[in-house]
């Protein structure tokens, strides 16, 4: 099949892809800002200024189910980037809450999740495949093999050698340097567009309960903004 | 792009987070704090991230318990958010009480469930318990039983 060809609004352009690794200098940073910490609005984004963690109600993400244009284009992006693999394709089923419309579902396995990801083909009443927007999530992020800042690397390396263009990375989501961009979490991780411009992450050595007290202690998260 | 064939060396071991677009983050963060216990855990805003200001975005983070952060809502403040890229997530409720918990609360909040699986081809565990709702944004949650071995 003909996939359309289109872009989602929040697709970062490429101009901006290439200054994008600015963001691992402090110096860009305080630049970009600078006017709220000139007018006093600017605040701490560190976790050790809000979350008290304590266990929740859920254990994991299950499964995810996107739009895509073509399962047969996607599939091959994800088994060959990411390393997923094909559970199993599915004939054309009612959409479950599109009356008149159909699904057709693609089931994609990591290694240590069953069928994480499901890429489905959307069919309007009259049978033509919708084309993603784009606008229903930001990135989703998978957990890659080793879960280690060098295995996170080491992928971006295989990736760029197979052919494919990160959008964003590796960087590592805190502030420190050289890897830090400012932001939260710890996790090391570098981004890719999809066939469709579905934004995904591929991440390892996120700060958990047990190791971000270790990491920062009793640090202000305000002190290292 | 111009991938070769064959299996990468590193490969994704699971789906981690996943982060979405909301239109009304307080309403949102409410919503799934309230229904999940999800646990706030950081705030990421213009005036408080450098990514944030270049990408005209707001980013809540939460947590399940175990990672610094699992879900993640984010508001767009220059673009509108929509639910044609996404068709639904699953999340794992910790166990039965968990499951039972949530479907009370669900029904204490006033939210319409669908009992079930949403996808028709979806996997079906024997005796494992299934229902979906919708967000405040109309994004499909489905809310599946852990079943531990």
């Amino acid at each position: 099949m003909t996939a359309v060809s289109y872009v989602p609004p929040n697709v970062l352009p490429p101009l901006l892809q290439k200054f994008a690794p600015l963001l691992k200098r402090k110096w860009f940073r305080q630049l970009v800002l600078a006017p709220p910490t000139i007018t006093r609005r600017r605040f701490s984004n560190k976790t050790e200024d809000y979350g008290v963690f304590k266990p929740s109600l859920i254990a994991h993400i299950g499964q995810l189910s996107i739009y895509v244009q073509d399962i047969g284009r996607s599939r091959q992006w994800y088994e060959t980037l990411g390393g997923l693999r094909h559970s199993r394709t599915c004939e054309q089923e009612p959409h479950p809450f599109k009356p008149g419309w159909t699904i057709r579902c693609c089931y994609m396995s990591a290694t240590e999740h069953e069928e994480c990801l499901v890429l489905v083909e959307e069919r309007d009443p009259e049978g033509k495949v919708t084309v993603p927007s784009g606008m229903s999530f930001f990135h989703t992020a998978f957990e890659l093999e080793g879960n280690r800042l060098e295995d996170v690397f080491a992928f971006a390396a295989q990736a760029k050698q197979a052919g494919f263009s990160r959008n964003y990375g590796p960087v590592r989501h805190n502030s420190q340097p050289p890897l830090g961009d400012g932001e939260t979490g710890g996790n090391v991780a570098c981004y890719f567009y999809d066939p469709d411009y579905n934004n995904v992450e591929f991440c390892g050595a996120m700060d958990t309960i047990e190791n971000y007290r270790a990491r920062y202690g009793d640090t202000k998260g305000s002190s290292r903004a | 792009m111009s991938a070769h064939v064959g299996q990468p060396k590193i490969a994704a071991a699971k789906l981690q987070h996943h982060v979405m677009y909301v239109s009304d983050l307080n309403r949102s963060k409410d919503f799934y704090m309230k229904l999940f216990d999800l646990q706030f855990s950081a705030l990421n805003h213009p005036d408080s991230s450098a990514a944030m200001r270049l990408s005209n975005q707001e980013m809540h983070f939460f947590s399940f318990g175990f990672y610094h952060h699992d879900l993640c809502l984010v508001k767009h403040h220059k673009l509108k958010m929509d639910n044609n890229s996404m068709l639904h997530f699953t999340l794992m409720a910790r166990d039965r009480d968990a499951f039972d918990a949530i479907r009370k609360r669900a029904a204490e909040m006033s939210i319409s469930v669908r009992d079930g699986r949403l996808i028709a081809s979806a996997k079906r565990q024997p005796d494992q318990r299934a229902f979906c709702l919708q967000d405040p944004d109309r994004h499909w949650i489905e809310i599946i039983e852990e079943r531990r071995p």
